[in-house]
Formats: structure tokens, sequence, C-alpha cells
């Protein structure tokens, strides 16, 4: 069993605050992990790190089944590889209709020639048209995309990261700002998806995770702190101690 | 799928305006025996030079983001590499004329000596400078029209941009690139006559009996055709998928690169791109202005650009030939001592100084009130949908 992304042993600082302390990571081919911490434990951090904004001061950073190192490379350099994110707050190209926004998500070549020279294909259009249907946005392909609502916003960029066809999907807060029946819609997304990559949640809510039924890895102060299934972890003292004794959920 | 650029109703309305205007234009010059004087067919036409220029400046900064306050020194880069031709061919010829006089035939070398005298008497030299090797050579200078301003914004931009330097440092880097070049060139030694810069670049060797009336419309339809051959360009590298990511690079440079665009690469493209298309704007212009020197590539005049598109209204192409077109006739107008002196009693308004004031408020108030500037309007009349 080699593991898709692996990432360890990396401690990072800022201006002497440890980030994140020795943190080491393993995540599977087709595999959904949850990972919660309260807030300040490195859960942005270890995204960035992932995904190329921030370089660690020690450790290593693996991916893929001949182990590239992802330190040496950039953001667009990893996101080609494979990688997708979905950021916390949704940040979708406002000024662009939705269907453009897709366009620029799609799997194509990323050089500025191929972009100038690129004719959208039937199967292009195509695929885009199932996507919208996906994030159940079909009706507003057309619309300026800063004129959605917020939890459009947010099933936008879940279609765009969708679209990059990653191999490992990087998601921030999904169901934060969506209702009830957006967030089962997402938690099925998600485990759909789960079925043939790696899909790394980061979530708050504790209710999400459970539905999202899968293993879940705990930070804290930077590092793993517990890792296991949801009841497993739930029912560690120090996780109880330093995060759900003191948010107050369940 | 993509529909074709010239369906599109901008490039459509721009392209027919503009060859109403050039047919108006040259059907009133005086070489077809009409009112309107050879320089104002000059004006007209190095207005239509800057307003390629302008539409350099919006595609960098109104679609990608870039506030070059650097793309004049391109514009006149240009302006100095054709410059370079027509000085030393017409130079040339002057001293093949007079020395036809002499009772033996000079030999090359005593041509070459004679140019050099002639060219760079001014400034105190006889030598001709490394740098104008190929100057009497028209294509090869032509071909460095689009070469020294590309190499310069390619190596410039490549150093900025790779280091990620974004914003208002990226804007005072290329203020320092600009002023720098000013002042080498205002250099006597720099090999192109410091502050005299290139002067009679008017006289086209080859030309020499055609009138100024007829080169001037010559000139002038050669910058319509380079402005719409410019604009359509422009919109279809902005009309699809290349479009769309450098609008993203303007609004969220970083998402654009977790969609695995190498930002850096598209930045450089169009910097350099822009770059080129100034310096063939500026190939353009100086031999209707008659004359280059360092001072028209002083910081200050790449800050004009930037208010002239911003004034137009940023990201819609149109909007840089209307600033561009608008505030550089009126700039003429103003300067040029025929707007009539305001008395106040107390004062006297004399537009040749109070215009750059006037500019200045406009552009305040543009930036407050009216961020689409005067092309913003053309949204009142034309609701999207």
């Amino acid at each position: 069993m080699s593991a898709l992304l692996e990432v360890a042993g990396v401690s990072v600082a800022f201006d002497g605050f440890k980030a994140i302390n020795n943190l080491s990571f393993e995540i599977e081919e087709a595999e959904l992990r949850a990972i919660i911490g309260p807030n300040g434990a490195g859960k942005t951090t270890f995204m960035d790190i992932v995904t190329g904004k921030t370089r660690p001061d020690k450790g290593r950073v693996t991916w893929g089944p001949s182990n590239i190192s992802l330190l040496r490379k950039s953001e667009a350099q990893i996101a080609r590889l494979g990688i997708g994110r979905k950021f916390q707050r949704p940040t979708v190209f406002e000024d662009q209709s939705v269907f453009d926004n897709l366009v620029m998500a799609l799997k194509k070549p990323r050089g500025p020639m191929s972009a100038i020279l690129y004719r959208r294909d039937e199967a292009d259009t195509d695929r885009i048209h199932a996507l919208a249907e996906e994030i159940g946005l079909t009706k507003e392909l057309a619309r300026r995309s800063g004129e959605l609502s917020h939890g459009q916003k947010q099933w936008l960029e879940i279609g765009m990261l969708l679209a990059q066809d990653p191999q490992l999907l990087l998601v921030d807060e999904p169901a934060a700002g969506m209702t009830v029946g957006e967030r089962q819609h997402t938690t099925r997304l998600l485990r759909d998806v789960a079925k043939t990559r790696a899909v790394i949640v980061v979530e708050h809510d504790m209710e999400f995770v459970r539905a999202l039924d899968c293993r879940v890895t705990v930070l804290h102060e930077g590092s793993v702190l517990a890792e296991g299934t949801l009841d497993h972890v739930t029912q560690d003292q120090r996780v109880i101690d330093v995060y759900l004794g003191r948010s107050g959920e369940r | 799928m993509r529909r074709s650029i010239l369906s599109q109703p901008s490039v459509i309305i721009v392209l027919l305006l503009l060859t109403a205007f050039t047919v108006a234009v040259v059907g009133m010059s005086e070489a077809a025996g009409g009112t309107l004087s050879t320089s104002l067919v000059k004006t007209l036409g190095m207005t239509l030079c800057l307003c390629l220029v302008a539409i350099a400046m919006d595609l960098v900064w109104g679609y990608c983001g870039i506030l070059s306050l650097g793309h004049f020194a391109f514009f006149g880069l240009g302006g100095y590499m054709v410059g370079m031709w027509i000085m030393y061919a017409r130079t040339e010829q002057i001293v093949v004329q007079a020395a036809q006089a002499a009772t033996l035939p000079p030999t090359p070398q005593e041509i070459r000596d004679a140019i050099g005298t002639q060219i760079f008497g001014v400034v105190g030299g006889a030598r001709i400078p490394p740098i104008w090797t190929f100057a009497d050579s028209l294509w090869i200078q032509l071909l460095l029209v689009v070469l020294v301003p590309g190499i310069l914004a390619l190596v410039f931009g490549w150093l900025a941009f790779r280091s990620r330097v974004t914003g208002v440092y990226l804007s005072i880097l290329t203020q320092a690139m600009t002023l720098a070049l000013s002042l080498y060139l205002f250099q006597n030694d720099s090999g192109l006559r410091g502050n005299n810069g290139l002067s009679g670049l008017q006289n086209i060797p080859g030309w020499e009996s055609t009138p100024q009336s007829v080169v001037s419309i010559y000139f002038f339809v050669a910058s319509a055709i380079a402005l719409g051959a410019g604009y359509v360009l422009a919109a279809w590298i902005v009309s699809g998928k290349f479009g769309s990511v450098v609008r993203g690079i303007r609004d969220d440079e970083a998402r654009v690169r977790f969609l695995g665009y190498q930002v850096e690469h598209y930045k450089l493209f169009v910097f350099t791109l822009t770059a080129v298309i100034a310096g063939i704007a500026g190939a353009l212009y100086y031999p209707q202005a008659g004359i280059i020197n360092p001072a028209e590539i002083a910081p200050i005049a790449s800050i004009y650009l930037a208010v002239w598109v911003a004034i137009g209204g940023r990201g819609r192409l149109y909007g840089a030939i209307i600033g561009a077109a608008f505030v550089s006739l009126l700039s003429t107008w103003f300067t040029g001592g025929r707007a009539p002196d305001i008395n106040l009693g107390f004062a006297t308004i004399q537009w040749v100084d109070w215009w750059q004031v006037l500019l200045g408020v406009a552009f305040v108030c543009v930036t407050l009130f009216a961020p689409k500037g005067i092309g913003g309007l053309v949204d009142y009349v034309v609701r999207k949908p």
C-alpha cells in the first residue's frame, strides 16, 4: 500500500510561533478524511503547505506513486499535478460568468498560448453542463458569479474543483452557510468523489463530519492529536480536553 | 465554438467609426484639395498612435491588473529605432550629394565619417556608435522596433514577476525603469544624441519629392490601420479563455495559481506583447512628430497614459481609445494657446498652465465618482442581459 500524499515530520514557524510542529500525515488514493481541530490548530497552514503556498522549515511532503517532493514546486505546478483546493471563503471570479469560471477550471493545458488558441468543443460544453447540473447551477450559467448567493458560490467553487479533475481534493469548510438540504447533497457528493479520489475535508461542524462517516484526524497545536473513527477520537480524553470540552460541542 | 471576433458589436462599431474617420480626414485633407491642414492631419495621426498605446495599456492594466507606469519607454524606444534609420539614411543622402561636387569620389569610409560628423557633431562626437550598426537597413531597424521593446519588457518582466513584485511596488519599479532609460538617453555619450534626440524625422528618405501633405496622409492611414489591427488583436486575445485567465489574475492572482495556471507566464506574455504594441505605435508616431528626445519617455508620460485609460474606462478597450483621443486632443487645444484665458479680476487662468490642474481634477473626479470612466456611459445605453 502506497500513500497518495505523505507528509512526514513537517514543521513551520511564523515569527517563532510554531504553526505546524512535527506533523505527519498520510492519505490513500481513494479515501475520505476529515480534519478537525480548534482554531489555530494548524488546519489551514497544513493545507497551505500541501498546496505550495507555505514552505515548511523542515520535513518532507511527497506525492504520488513515484514520491515526487512537493517542497520545491510552485502552487501552479502542484495544482497541475492533481491537487485541487477549495477555500473556506468562497473565492470565485465574481466579474465573470458561472460558465467562464467553470471553463477556466476545466482540466486542459494551462499555458498562455494554449489559452489563447483554446476552442471549446462539444465535449467540454457537455462536461460543463453536467457539472452545472451536479452543483445545481444550470439556470445560473450565464449569470455573473458575483451575483450568486453565498451558498451558490460555495457550489460553484466545488464545481470548479471537480472540473479540475484532481486526484486529491482539499476542501475547507464546504458546508459553511449551506442549508440542511445542501449539506446532505454536499455529503453525498464528497462521499461519491472519494470512491475514486482522495478527499480531505477540514470542518468544524461535528454533525457534518459524522455524516461523512470517515476517518478523522484531530489536529492540535500543529500536530496530530488523535486519528481514527469519529467515535474513537471523540472518546479520547485528550481530544475531549483540548477541543470538544472547550467548545461545548458533542 | 468561439464566435468570430468580427461579430462582436464593439469591434464592428470601432472598426466602422475608425474607417469613417479615416476616409473623412483623407477626403478633407490638403492633399485631396480639402481644408484640413497638414499639421492637423499629423496631430490626428499621432492621436491614433496614442490610442494604440492606450490599448496596450488597457490590456496590461485594465485586463491583467498590472499598473505599469513605464509603457511609454517602449513607445519611445520604438520611435528611436525607426528614427535612427530615418536620420542615418537621410544624412547619407545629403553627404553623398555634397560629395558629388568633389573631384575625387569619396571612399565608403569617408562617407561614413562624414555621416558620423553630421549626426554626432552636435554632441561632440564624430564616430558612429555601435548601436547604429544596422541604421542603414530599414528592415533591420523595423525589426528592432519590435525586438528592443520586446526584449527589454521580457527581461524586466521576468525579473519582476518571478520575484512576485505586484501592486504599487511594481508600478514604482516601472517608473524607475523609464526614468533610468530617460536619464541614460539624456547623456551625450549614450549614442542617441543626448538631449538633442533625433530630429528631422518627418523627412522620410526616398520620399523627398513627395510633399509633406501627402506624407502626412500616408502616416495617418498607416496609423489608422495599425490601430484597427491592434484593436482586433487585443479584442481577440481577451475574448476567450486567455481573457478569463488574465482577468482572474487581475481580481485574485492567488486563486488563479491554485487552478494550476502559471501566473508569471501570463503576466510576462501580456507585458511583453503590450510593450511590442507600444513600440510599433511609437515607430508610427515620431515620424509624424518629426522629433524624439529623452524627455518623451520621462516618467510623467507613462503616468499620462494611465490617466487616459482611467478617464476613458478600464477593461473595455474602446475606453482606452476614447480616453487617449479625448484627453490628448483636449491637451493639444488647451496647450496650443487657442483656449481663451479667463480673467477672474484678481488672477487670470491661462490654460497653458492650468490645463494640468484641470486634468488632475478630472482624474480625481473620475476615480472617485466614475470608476468606469467615460466608457462606462456605454453601459447606460446598452443594458447587459
